[in-house]
């Protein structure tokens, strides 16, 4: 069978939020900046990234992810997402290892509400005529900077968003513990672009993935979306196989 | 309504203690079982790094030795990537001409393209080009084979004129091929004359659309061969056993297995957008069976071919009714069955279903029609 993740679901927790509910209202988001930078990663270290609940994809990937809401209900922010693709069972997922957000509203809703791995930072989105990017820096030195080159038109339904499984501290049945929270946004796309790939920074470290090596690039996406951040659905025993872990709320 | 077998070769790990090997040669006897039961042909895919999944990357071999160990089964060349970076188209043609020789005329050409990235990425072909490569290579491949010399200058590729050698042992040619798994597909194969070798899983009323669809275009096709090949075949499952419930409940870990492989993949669409692939195809259809049907159900889904012979000759009424010419079942996933009881399977499927289907077209009902001249270079 497929190979598991093998990490210590207590190690993917240093940016986990507590989530005291999961009940949560979606929530819509309009006229998102998306920007999705895809690359293959080094795979001799793909299970370590997960942990057993998932399987690394074949072959192994990574999502860099930059959003920029200029108005809405949680006001203007830019966020930054690293996640390793996977599989929860059957399903493309993708696991955030660490998010970087501006504003302060914004990022608590974020963790509080949809489990992001969120501290605050200054992610910058930067759109050209050839190029869009995401650039995240840890004091003086960028920690991630991420483009799209020469983009180009590409249908609004030619895109597919894989959910995320957010770890995050959940208290179940008296115990409070690391679960995997899935967040499935809808993405209504009104313009859609395509390109070349580039990640020219980034410290794994930073990223709190210390074996994640982005090698080979895949695509680049960039587009304007209403997204819709959901209803918390299914949450996931990170110690267990999805197939079995699964849990509906 | 014919019947055949179909190959992905999928191999569990661990891969040591000569897995590959043993699962090669459990399928090569399954193969000869398969013939002497009658069964019309034998299937093997083209796939490259897909883990576990399957471990079919030179099928052109599997199936060389298929022929040489039995006398009247076909072999299914399907599909043959057609995609530059895969296979050259000369070498493809080159290829599938000795198959047809050494199995004394008994090859199916299938033509294909790829629908996932873990191939078409490791091999660095360009998603956005494999529609128009398939295209060129399903026009100029059975030119090279029906002209004592051709030279072409087009897109995939260029070539000054030679004598691509050898010549099929079929004539004019072998029957041709386009594999279907994304909807509309069947249009594409209907439009150039070919059979349609359908690869997903779905039900009766989008097989019947299908079938429906296919007909009513095919009879005014512009034939990529130098006939037309009017079929229509679809995959599924096989699983055959005396007592409904248990083939149920075994066959149903044959289906959970295969989805559950086949979800690990990356399609091309989850990860490089493009109008070229317009939906997940063949993975999405499996991973909507793994996820409905993880491996232990107690129910069969609709048309899926696993119970006790009554429920499999009914179910096959049905997909007959569909317009579905032929059937090609996979045996086995990640060896999930023992080899004992897949050739039990088989031996209770020639012995107790087969007969209550008529053979009756001949092995191809292709109608000889001049060569289209559509590939223009052909000299």
């Amino acid at each position: 069978m497929p190979i598991n993740g093998n990490a210590d679901p207590s190690q993917l927790t240093r940016y986990a939020p507590t989530m005291s509910s999961l009940d949560t209202e979606a929530l819509t988001l309009p006229d998102v900046k998306v920007l999705q930078v895809i690359y293959e990663i080094d795979d001799s270290v793909m299970a370590e990234l997960i942990p057993p609940a998932l399987h690394p994809t074949i072959p192994p990937t990574m999502h860099v992810i930059g959003m920029r809401a200029d108005d809405g209900p949680l006001g203007a922010f830019t966020l930054a997402i690293v996640r390793v693709g996977c599989r929860a069972a059957v399903r493309p997922r993708g696991l955030p290892t660490r998010a970087v957000c501006t504003a302060g509203e914004a990022a608590e809703a974020l963790r509080d509400r949809w489990g992001f791995p969120i501290t605050v930072g200054e992610p910058v989105m930067r759109q050209r005529y050839d190029r869009q990017s995401i650039q995240v820096d840890d004091g003086n030195v960028a920690v991630l900077s991420a483009q799209l080159i020469d983009p180009v038109p590409i249908g609004n339904g030619d895109l597919l968003y894989t959910a995320g499984m957010h770890v995050a501290h959940v208290e179940r049945d008296g115990e409070t513990k690391p679960w995997l929270v899935q967040v499935d946004p809808e993405f209504e796309v009104s313009r859609a672009d395509r390109g070349q790939a580039q990640i020219d920074a980034f410290d794994n470290g930073f990223w709190d993935a210390p074996e994640l090596r982005p090698v080979y690039p895949i695509v680049a996406s960039f587009t304007t979306a209403n997204v819709t951040l959901p209803a918390i659905r299914y949450i996931c025993d990170p110690e267990q196989p999805a197939i079995s872990g699964t849990v509906a709320l | 309504m014919k019947f055949g077998i179909f190959y992905e070769i999928s191999v569990p790990r661990p891969w040591e203690n000569d897995i590959e090997h043993t699962v090669y040669h459990r399928c090569l006897e399954q193969v000869r079982l398969a013939d002497e039961l009658g069964f019309h042909s034998v299937w093997a895919v083209e796939h490259h790094f897909l883990e576990e999944y399957s471990h079919c990357s030179a099928p052109e071999l599997f199936l060389t030795a298929c022929a040489m160990q039995t006398k009247q089964i076909r072999v299914g060349h399907g599909i043959v990537v057609c995609v530059p970076q895969f296979n050259h188209p000369i070498r493809a043609a080159e290829r599938a001409a000795v198959l047809d020789i050494l199995s004394d005329g008994r090859l199916e050409f299938g033509t294909g393209r790829s629908a996932t990235w873990t191939e078409l990425g490791g091999m660095g072909a360009n998603p956005d080009e494999t529609k128009e490569t398939w295209d060129e290579y399903t026009r100029t491949i059975p030119q090279m084979w029906t002209n004592e010399r051709y030279g072409y200058e087009g897109r995939a590729f260029q070539m000054p004129t030679r004598a691509v050698l050898p010549k099929p042992y079929q004539k004019p040619h072998p029957p041709m091929w386009v594999a279907v798994s994304s909807p509309g597909t069947e249009i594409d194969a209907a439009e150039r004359g070919m059979g349609s070798l359908g690869l997903t899983f779905g039900g009766f009323a989008e097989q019947e659309e299908k079938v429906d669809r296919y007909r009513r275009i095919i009879r005014d096709c512009e034939p990529a061969g130098a006939f037309v090949n009017e079929r229509v075949a679809t995959v599924n499952f096989l699983y055959c056993h005396p007592d409904n419930e248990t083939g149920i409940k075994t066959g149903s870990r044959l289906t959970g297995s295969f989805g559950y492989l086949a979800a690990q993949l990356l399609p091309v669409r989850e990860v490089h957008p493009t109008r070229s692939y317009p939906n997940p195809g063949l993975l999405a259809a499996s991973r909507q069976q793994a996820a409905q049907n993880p491996g232990e159900g107690a129910s069969a889904p609709e048309g899926v071919c696993i119970g006790n012979p009554d429920r499999l000759i009914e179910e096959i009424k049905k997909w007959e009714s569909c317009g579905v010419d032929q059937i090609n079942f996979l045996l086995n996933a990640l060896e999930t069955i023992p080899q004992e009881e897949v050739l039990e399977s088989l031996r209770l499927f020639g012995e107790e279903v087969m007969p209550h289907f008529q053979d009756d077209q001949p092995a191809t009902t292709s109608q000889p029609r001049e060569l289209a001249a559509t590939a223009a270079a052909g000299d």
